[in-house]
């Protein structure tokens, strides 16, 4: 089965032409030829890999990035230019009418009679109106950008302004090993189904929605010859991304679970597991 | 003239008189074709009594008439009048020379930082752009090889994995904000007048 499989593998893909790649303008087209053969098989019954179904769970940023020192100078330059660009606004003309009107009174020989809209009411004075709106924002109170370093590694509310990914322990063959959670495929669905399932298992009660039926990426490991049964040589995981909806505030174990930034991966998973699962987690 | 009229006269009636005898024919001078060869020469329907216009007449008024209302309806019908664009129109507080900002005059200094700085910034956004787009081509190229394997491996579940994604549409997500949000926080009613100009044709 595998020769006859790497020969043919080659010839099909110069047959379909495989899809096109629209990348310098960002958007993300993908279509691929669908290639019906007769030669072609259907069933994994003969695959000697087990398919597993994995799940990429993303916490999107909450809060916006702080800016870099070069973003810092730019953006201050960009205000700068506007303002000498601009025209006065009304606000302004009111703050200046009111300070030559009080430069005015100041003056020995003032008369108020000669004011043209003075009249018998009070005056509010731009500068009043200012303070006034001070006084109203202070009165707010935002919540706190950063948490600090309090918070551990497996609560959701770690760092807000990156992405997080979840990651469990589980037991592969005899070792536990740090990865994406993941969970046996039954003959019957979808992968995707198998990924949801892999969530529903987590103890946590997430709503994430799942970015399309498409795989984002594979993995495949062999199992030391002495647990290679007849069947099967290895297994595939195949990962689906999915979006956390709503936070969730549930605490998770420490030890099982891990919400991980994208550099921070590489503390908790293997180099060859990290190597695929870098190429489709982004930081951007 | 008069002898020759008087001798015509008595001719024809010689003539008549012979004729009326012989034959059935009616005298010539009894029909209204011909008349006498003195009076002046008119035609049949110039001596008839005039017509009575009773028909043409009125269906010629009432088509003139019809005629002007048009042209008066063509004159009337002005096109309608266009919707100005708000957004097309600079305001005339724009021209007005009071609010023109006192612009301080930059030094040599500035000026050199503010080239330089926007140098730098294009060189940054451009390595920026230049990672984005590697890491997305590398995200793509992923999923193309996730889906080759998976084709190799079945073909319904490559077809299930090909097929569109019905509920993902229309998908929602709230973005990053300043601050994250306030858990339990009642957000003040905001009371505005609508003062947008609506405008009919």
């Amino acid at each position: 089965a595998a020769p006859f499989r790497c020969i043919y593998r080659p010839l099909w893909r110069v047959i379909t032409g495989s899809g096109r790649l629209t990348v310098g303008m960002r958007n993300i087209s993908f279509t691929e030829n669908h290639f019906s053969a007769t030669n072609h098989k259907t069933a994994s019954v003969g695959s000697p890999w087990t398919l597993h179904g994995a799940v990429c769970l993303q916490r999107l940023p909450v809060i916006s990035q702080d800016r870099n020192p070069i973003e810092e100078e730019f953006s201050g330059l960009m205000q700068q230019m506007e303002l000498e660009r601009s025209l006065l606004s009304d606000h302004e003309l009111r703050l200046l009418e009111d300070a030559a009107r009080m430069s005015r009174k100041q003056e020995e020989d003032y008369d108020s009679d000669e004011e043209e809209d003075y009249g018998d009411k009070e005056i509010v004075t731009a500068q009043d109106l200012e303070d006034a709106w001070e006084q109203k924002l202070k009165q707010f109170h935002p919540a706190q950008r950063s948490n600090g370093d309090k918070l551990d590694v497996s609560s959701s509310e770690r760092c807000l302004a990156d992405s997080l990914v979840l990651l469990i322990k589980q037991d592969v063959g005899s070792q536990k090993v740090w990865l994406l959670p993941q969970v046996q495929w039954k003959a019957g669905e979808t992968l995707r189904q198998t990924a949801e399932r892999a969530l529903a298992h987590l103890p946590a009660d997430v709503k994430a929605t799942f970015l399309g039926n498409a795989p984002c990426g594979f993995y495949k490991y062999k199992y030391p010859k002495d647990i290679q049964k007849e069947g099967s040589v290895g297994a595939k995981v195949f990962f689906f991304k999915a979006v956390m909806c709503s936070p969730n505030h549930l605490p998770l174990e420490k030890n099982s679970f891990a919400w991980v930034k994208k550099d921070e991966l590489k503390d908790f998973l293997t180099p060859e597991y990290l190597k695929q699962v870098n190429r489709f987690i982004m930081s951007l | 003239m008069n002898m020759a009229g008087i001798v015509c006269r008595t001719l024809s009636r010689v003539v008549s008189s012979q004729t009326s005898c012989c034959s059935s024919v009616v005298s010539v001078r009894h029909s209204h074709w011909f008349t006498s060869i003195l009076s002046p020469k008119t035609s049949v329907p110039l001596r008839a009594e005039p017509k009575k216009k009773k028909k043409v007449d009125p269906r010629r008024e009432q088509m003139m008439k019809e005629r002007l209302k048009k042209k008066l309806k063509k004159l009337e019908r002005v096109p309608p009048e266009l919707i100005p664009i708000e957004d097309f129109i600079t305001t005339a507080k724009c021209f007005d020379e009071t609010r023109v900002r006192e612009v301080p005059k930059l030094s040599f200094e500035e000026t050199e930082r503010r080239a330089l700085l926007l140098k730098h910034w294009s060189r940054y956004k451009f390595s920026q752009h230049q990672a984005e787009m590697a890491e997305i081509k590398e995200a793509l190229e992923a999923q193309r090889q996730a889906l080759e394997e998976l084709k190799i491996e079945s073909e319904d579940l490559y077809k299930a994995a090909i097929g569109p994604d019905t509920d993902l549409f229309p998908f929602q997500h709230q973005g990053p904000c300043y601050t994250p949000p306030i858990p339990n926080y009642e957000a003040p009613d905001g009371k505005y007048n609508d003062i947008t100009r609506v405008y009919t044709q």
